[in-house]
């Protein structure tokens, strides 16, 4: 039985420790800290936290303030509030201001609730655009962590990058992937499982769907490459590449419009380095709905987002290809 | 210590020069929502703001975010003065790989805040002003926001955030200039009460109907409300602001949209369109013609000097002109620097002391403490040693330096090395010594030579008409070169000091429209003199002007 951790819980453990650490760190939230688990940075360090209420736009742009005058900022929401109601904020603020060759401001951007898999709160609040906003901003690096180890060591990264950063993570809790031991690098994917016939490539929750595809199919005899491509911009086009050119066909697999999401950063790189066949899992340029907890895999299947489709995307490539 | 007054508007006038360079050689950009903001930067800048050009980054300095960051020629002028860049680098605006963008831009030192989507500035400010916090540094933080931009939701965001955390570290001012891109803002999205008719000088008239301030006092700010174009005025706020504990400050400035240009001041179409080149060469000259009105409170009662300084200031005055006598330079005495104490607190109009002492350099000090803000010598009783005594005093104290000329005095030959940094000038027109003289008509020519040779000598401060001056003689000491004009009986001799006031304002801003004419004919005939004219869209200027024109056979 794999081990179900807490993101959240992880990202508010991680900032105490950072914090303790570096002084700059500070947190900022948006009536949203007990959720994202940030409050007991601010009972830490009362004077390094501020929660600036329901209002997005003002936290993003006075954590750009934060960061101007040398502070690491931390502010976090839901997903559903901060790519999709404050881009303006995030462009004009945060990733435009370059002073030198200082690229955009040090604001880290770390948002939970991302995706379909909000569930019970319905269409309304599932971000299935982020990754799409947030990438076609120059400057800021784009991050979905699969499991709270990544978590824990890309809020480390983060704190000691210079730049804006955007991580994405999940509401409900999620199977450990990694080991402690895993190196994490901004622009450097992570190969899960090496195979031959085929690459499924996936970031945040998604990751696990394509291990379990990828042993699935390893059953039928189908030797399938599994990469954790958590790092959405910069993305690994190296790894990419290489993957393109030792398998022969990608699958990609995210809880996200797959108009210019992870799939669509994936075909970018394959089509301008080594084009081969390609399928991509993900929402369907539609939105989502309500499922609750014990729904939610229902919600994905309605979706088409599933290990089993992950499957039949790696069997179709592999038919039309041969 | 003074209000530095003349320092700050001669920066003023020559950012709005710059502006004016800058935009009419980019085509484009934003006049009136940089001179309506120009007192409020000049007194930031030259007043307020501790910075270092060398070093824009020094980590003590005081940060200042414009957040109508569309006003962005108004605060490259401010930084290009400031000596941030060379002031020729204002040419460059809005040019491809010009480090002076189109809005605020860190491509240019000094700038503080990357602005143009707007709404976003408080907010940043206020992420600044916790940082000083939390490192424990005293430096302060000063925000300019629009009112069409007080239309943006985030505004109130962050005035609720900067209220919460008590933060008197920040100083904000509301340019409120009443007009923003489509319309005027009480049409648009009114912030007092919606304007049903087309006359914006309605809202002007019944402070009743002024709601903003009550809006941000509501949200729990320190609030005050000034006129933004008086020095004094947005001096004294910052100063109040700066000893405020516990809240953010905001200071609701009303200001006028394209100040100082007649043809663009209240004129929604000067939001952000730039002049035309031809044009700019009238503008320049009419920014050099601002002129002052500097009421003698010793033509009123001598025995209620108190009763006099209040009718100057309410009739409007810009200074407050006081004649002090000692009865050996003139056979008068009045008063000295006791009675200038005594008066101060009755008013923060610039005191404009004109001392006609012996060995004035002795006693400069006692008036410098009395609170004087504006010092003036004669020339007969100083030389080039004690005067530059007397300079070094004034300067070191932001006190402005004057020095004056009796009738039979002519330009002293140890002046002139000081010719270049005198504030004002004084060349009298009647024998000093007592109030209600005629003013002696070869004044006139005396004024016009002298004009003549400061300006040559680079001269950048105010020649001050002093004694005479009524409704007959001030239009043509204005064409003789004065810009600053001390009335005595003539205002303070009269009955309605401030409707007296307005109608010498008149005077001058007759004759001024008389120059511009004058000017646009010599640049570009009578087809440059008709456009210049018909650009005067508001009120009944375009029909003053025809006028005007007609008479002078201009049109």
């Amino acid at each position: 039985m794999t081990e179900m951790t807490d993101m959240r819980t992880m990202y508010g453990e991680t900032l105490i420790k950072i914090g303790e650490e570096n002084p700059n760190i500070v947190v900022v939230g948006a009536d949203t800290t007990d959720s994202l688990k940030t409050k007991p940075f601010g009972k830490k360090f009362p004077n390094r936290f501020f929660n600036v209420g329901i209002a997005e736009a003002n936290l993003v742009s006075v954590a750009a303030g934060l960061a101007i005058e040398g502070k690491i900022p931390f502010a976090s929401t839901y997903a559903i509030f901060l790519p999709g109601r404050c881009v303006d904020q995030i462009r004009n603020a945060i990733a435009y201001p370059s002073r030198d060759d200082k690229k955009g401001l040090n604001v880290k951007m770390v948002v939970s609730h991302g995706g379909l898999s909000v569930g019970a709160d319905g269409g309304s609040h599932q971000q299935i655009e982020d990754i799409a906003i947030m990438r076609v901003i120059p400057n800021i690096r784009v991050m979905i962590p699969s499991d709270t180890v990544t978590v824990s060591k890309l809020v480390w990264i983060m704190s000691q990058t210079y730049g804006p950063f955007y991580m994405r993570m999940a509401r409900s809790k999620t199977p450990v992937i990694h080991s402690e031991a895993q190196d994490f690098e901004i622009g450097k994917g992570i190969v899960l499982r090496d195979g031959s016939d085929c690459t499924i490539a996936a970031c945040g929750i998604t990751v696990h769907m394509a291990l379990e595809a990828a042993d699935a199919l390893k059953q039928e005899g189908t030797s399938c490459r599994v990469l954790d491509l958590f790092s959405i911009k910069p993305i690994d086009s190296a790894l990419i590449e290489k993957a393109a050119r030792e398998t022969g066909g990608i699958v990609t697999c995210e809880e996200h419009n797959i108009m210019a999401g992870f799939g669509s950063a994936v075909a970018e790189v394959v089509t301008e380095t080594y084009p081969v066949p390609m399928r991509r899992i993900g929402v369907q340029d539609k939105f989502g709905e309500s499922a609750r907890d014990n729904e939610i895999p229902l919600l994905f299947a309605k979706h088409g987002i599933t290990s089993i489709n992950i499957a039949k995307s790696v069997k179709d490539i592999r038919s039309k290809s041969r | 210590m003074g209000l530095n007054y003349y320092h700050i508007i001669k920066q003023v006038r020559e950012t709005r020069k710059l502006v004016i360079k800058g935009t009419s050689t980019a085509g484009s950009g934003h006049p009136g929502g940089s001179f309506s903001m120009a007192e409020i930067m000049g007194c930031i800048f030259f007043k307020f703001l501790r910075y270092d050009p060398k070093n824009p980054l020094w980590e003590d300095r005081d940060r200042f975010v414009l957040s109508k960051g569309h006003a962005s020629p108004g605060l490259f002028s401010n930084l290009a003065v400031a000596g941030y860049f060379d002031k020729s680098e204002m040419e460059t605006l809005r040019k491809f790989e010009s480090r002076l963008q189109g809005h605020p831009d860190f491509k240019c030192p000094g700038v503080e805040f990357c602005g143009g989507s707007l709404g976003i500035g408080l907010s940043f400010s206020i992420g600044m002003a916790l940082a000083a916090r939390i490192d424990g540094k005293p430096h302060r933080i000063y925000t300019i926001i629009g009112d069409g931009e007080s239309d943006e939701g985030q505004v109130w965001e962050a005035s609720m955030t900067a209220s919460k955390y008590k933060l008197d570290n920040l100083t904000v001012f509301l340019d409120r200039n009443f007009i923003q891109q489509d319309d005027y803002t009480e049409k648009v999205m009114p912030l007092d009460e919606e304007l049903v008719s087309d006359d914006i000088s309605e809202m002007w008239k019944d402070a009743a109907r002024w709601k903003i301030g009550d809006k941000w006092r509501s949200f729990g700010w320190n609030v005050l409300e000034i006129d933004g174009h008086r020095v004094e005025q947005i001096i004294k706020a910052i100063q109040s602001a700066q000893q405020t504990k516990g809240t953010p400050t905001i200071i609701v400035s009303r200001t006028i949209k394209g100040k100082s240009v007649e043809h663009m001041e209240d004129n929604p179409k000067w939001h952000g369109v730039a002049p035309d080149p031809k044009i700019a060469p009238i503008i320049d000259l009419e920014l050099d013609c601002q002129f002052l009105i500097s009421p003698s409170i010793i033509a009123g009662d001598m025995t209620n000097l108190e009763n006099e300084v209040k009718r100057a200031a309410h009739g409007r005055a810009d200074f407050i002109h006081l004649d002090v006598m000692d009865g050996q330079f003139v056979p008068n005495t009045t008063f000295d620097h006791t009675k200038i104490k005594e008066l101060r607190p009755i008013t923060q109009i610039p005191f404009d002391a004109h001392l006609m002492i012996n060995e004035p350099v002795k006693h400069v000090r006692n008036y410098v403490d009395a609170g004087s803000d504006i010092i003036t010598v004669h020339a007969e009783v100083c030389d080039e040693s004690s005067f530059g005594e007397i300079h070094d005093i004034l300067r070191g104290n932001e006190v402005s330096v004057g020095l004056a000329m009796n009738p039979e005095t002519e330009l002293p030959s140890w002046a002139e090395k000081f010719i270049p940094d005198l504030d004002q000038i004084i060349v009298m027109s009647v024998v000093p010594g007592k109030s209600g003289q005629k003013y002696i008509e070869s004044t006139h020519g005396k004024v016009q030579r002298i004009s003549k040779i400061l300006s040559d000598k680079k001269f950048t401060g105010f020649i001050e008409a002093d004694g005479g001056i009524d409704l007959s003689n001030i239009g043509s000491c204005f064409l003789d070169g004065a810009r600053v004009f001390v009335g005595g009986s003539a205002i303070i001799g009269q009955k309605d000091v401030r409707a007296t006031m307005s109608e010498f304002r008149k005077r001058v801003l007759s004759a001024r429209r008389k120059l511009l004419i004058q000017k646009a004919y010599e640049l570009g005939g009578i087809d440059l003199v008709n456009k210049w004219i018909d650009l005067h869209e508001v009120g009944k200027k375009k029909t003053d002007l025809i006028q005007i024109a007609k008479e002078a056979g201009l049109e």
